[in-house]
Parts: C-alpha cells; structure tokens; sequence
C-alpha cells in the first residue's frame, strides 16, 4: 500500500512509500521516528488531526512537524 | 470577495511564482553550463602556450604556464563540485493549483488567527504570545510575501514581525532571542523551511517557523534569555544584568563594572567619563571631591590638598618663605657670644 510521506524533521523531505496494509499513524511514527516523542510533533493525515490509532489507507498523505525546533543568528 | 475567489486567486499568485522558481533553477544550470564551457575553453588555451614554450624551451614560461593551470584547476574542481550538486539537486514538482487551495484551507483550520490580503498579496499566521523560559515576547506575525516567492533562492520571502515588541535591552531590532530586523534566523529548520516553501507547503512552512519562535537554542542567539531584560552600559553598550550595572549620580546613567569606579574619597560610585583622575596622587573621585589649588589653579582632590594648596605650591611657598627670611644681623650678637 503507498502513501505520501512528508517529513519536516531535518531535511523535510517528502516521498512516496509502501507501507503494510493495517499500519496504525502510532505505528508509524515508531517505525519512521524510532526514539521521538509524538507529543514533540503535530501529525496530520491527509491535513486533518487523527487519533493514534488511524489505520492509514492507500493514497494517505501524512506529514510529521517538529513543534520544537532549534533556531540561530545569522 | 467571497472567501473561495480570495483562496483561488492567491493560489494562483502562488503557482505562478512556483513557476518562476523552476524556472531560474533551470536557468541557473544553463548560465552554470556556460561557464563550464568557457573554463574549458581557458584549459585548451594554456594546453597551446604551454606546449609552444616547451618547443622553443622557454622554460620560464612553461612553469608560468604550469603555476597558472595549477591554479586554475583548483578554482575548477571547487567549481566543479558545486556545478554537480547542482545537478544532483532532485526536480522539485510543481504542485496543482487546487494543493495549494488545500493548503490555504488548511492554514484557516490550523490556525486560530491568519489573514489572507490579495491587495498586499501576502499570507500572515499570527502566534500566540511567545514566552520562553518565563521571558515574555509578544505574538509574532509570520508575514509571506507572495511577491517576493520567486526571489526565494536569494531572500526567504517572509517576515517574523513583533506585534507587541519587547526588544532586547541591548538592540532593538532584536525582537526573540532568534529574530532580527524582522528576519527568523531559521537554525536546524532551514533545509525543512526550504523544502516546505519550494514546494508550496504553506502550512507546514507556518509550523516550522511557530516551532522555531516558540524554542529556545542557548547556543546561538542573537541575545541571551539571561540578558533580555538587563541594561546597556551607557558607555561600551555592552549588555549588563539588572542587578549588575552601576549608576553614575554625576551624569545618572547605568554602567557596566568595567566602565564604572569609585570616589576614592567619598566612596561614591561613578562612571570613567566622570571620574576625575588627580594629577597628584592618580586616584579617581568625583567632582564633589576636588577643588582647584590656590595657586596654580589645578584641580586636585580634597586629599591632596594642605590648606588649598597643592604639595608643590606648597613646597615652593614654604621655599620662598625661607628665602624671604632676614638674615641675622652678624653686629648683633646672641648673648655670650664674642
């Protein structure tokens, strides 16, 4: 099953992947962000707030944001 | 307007300038391409000096050639190298215009307050008050400029502005620890911000630039937490805690300890510009604590004037009084003597 995949941590890249079919977006995030906090991150499917246990479907479009992100000078 | 034309219509500024933006990258690989070209054909030219100065054994002149090639290719590989990432770069797609319709729509529920102006054209999301460990900022506005998007790969097209500033003591331009004259300075968000507005993703493009505003990196900020709210030495302008300046009662302003001293005499604190140093003993005081010399009219600390007098008018009083002296009368003698 392929999704959409936009990650906003570090490079921010988005890319299309095979995902196995009943992946929950709690699932997910463990599997793509081994180590992160979901409290660290807002995560939309398909651009709607989901509850842990969304069961991802073909042609979903999910994007994890860091809300914590480490700003410089110039 | 009814809300859906004001969504098309910046949509489609939008896409245009999407547009724009590939363009120039595709630009830039034909202007690139070009002086790869010219650099070449700068190699084949000194191939033929260097070969003619080895027929007529001109050997100066072919070690002059060979530093000069040496040089070259070093510029060249430099060149080179960036000419490949550029290549390397992947296409970015440019996307439809109703995505970017869904990211407006997105925008609106994300975010509490946000105002689309197509007059201005621009796409504002103001934050919630920015408070960093207890230190209180204001929400910002996070101003895009849709007329400045295609300028992206020079300039970020947006401004973080302050709408209810509380700039730094030391500048005021610096209106967060990581914003200056309006500008974020986006740290580890940089690729990902890149990434977002490359590729028309407003929305995440307003949540990293929240993320940013609303974390604090210690390690690199255009001024301190811990020297928000401090003062400015009114002489080095250097940032100094609000417990750690010194007020000057001679001219009532706020100084760092380094630009600051004491009356040696009265013990009163003072600034190095109003200090007095006294030619005599070299200690600073205040203005209080000098007074001029009777006689040369020289300014001097209390201390090192004896009667209103400095100790070398003093000293050449004392002389003259020696000298003025009447010498004793040699037909008048002490009794006894003679």
């Amino acid at each position: 099953m392929r999704i959409l995949y936009i990650n906003n941590d570090g490079a921010g890249f988005a890319d299309y992947l095979d995902i196995a079919e009943n992946t929950t977006v709690e699932q997910f995030f463990k599997i793509k962000m081994s180590g992160a906090q979901p409290s660290d991150y807002l995560i939309r499917v398909n651009r709607q707030p989901v509850p842990k246990d969304y069961v991802l479907q073909a042609n979903d479009r999910i994007t994890i944001t860091p809300t914590k992100v480490e700003g410089a000078r110039f | 307007m009814e809300p859906h034309k004001i969504h098309i219509k910046l949509a489609h500024c939008i896409l245009t300038s999407l547009i724009e933006l590939k363009t120039a990258r595709l630009k830039e690989v034909q202007s690139k391409l070009k002086d790869m070209a010219y650099r070449s054909s700068q190699a084949i030219r000194e191939s033929r000096r260097y070969q003619i100065a080895l027929e007529k054994g001109w050997f100066c002149a072919a070690r002059s050639v060979i530093n000069k090639v040496g040089r070259d290719m070093h510029d060249f590989s430099c060149y080179l190298s960036r000419f490949i990432e550029l290549l390397n770069r992947e296409d970015v797609p440019v996307p439809t215009l109703s995505d970017i319709v869904s990211e407006l729509h997105q925008i609106e529920q994300e975010f509490a307050q946000f105002n689309f102006d197509l007059a201005q054209k621009t796409i504002s999301v103001i934050t919630r008050p920015i408070v960093l460990d207890g230190v209180g900022f204001g929400p910002f506005e996070i101003k895009l400029l849709l007329d400045e998007y295609n300028q992206f790969y020079r300039d970020r097209p947006y401004q973080v502005i302050a709408l209810d500033p509380k700039p730094a003591a030391s500048d005021e331009n610096v209106t967060h620890p990581h914003v200056s004259h309006d500008r974020l300075c986006e740290g580890q968000g940089c690729t990902a911000i890149g990434s977002a507005l490359e590729q028309g993703r407003l929305c995440d493009f307003f949540m990293l630039v929240i993320g940013i505003l609303e974390t604090y990196n210690p390690d690199s900020p255009y001024v301190a937490l811990g020297d928000w709210e401090g003062y400015t030495c009114y002489d080095c302008g250097r940032t100094i805690g609000s417990d750690d300046g010194y007020y000057c009662e001679c001219c009532d302003n706020e100084f760092c300890g380094q630009c600051s001293t004491y009356c040696q005499t009265c013990d009163t604190t003072i600034c190095l510009g109003c200090a007095y140093e006294c030619p005599c003993c070299g200690q600073p005081v205040c203005h209080h604590c000098t007074a001029k010399c009777k006689d040369c009219q020289e300014t001097f600390c209390k201390d090192c004037l004896t009667n209103g007098l400095c100790q070398t008018c003093e000293e050449m009083r004392k002389d003259e009084e020696y000298d003025e002296k009447p010498e004793p009368n040699p037909a008048i003698q002490p009794d006894s003597v003679g």
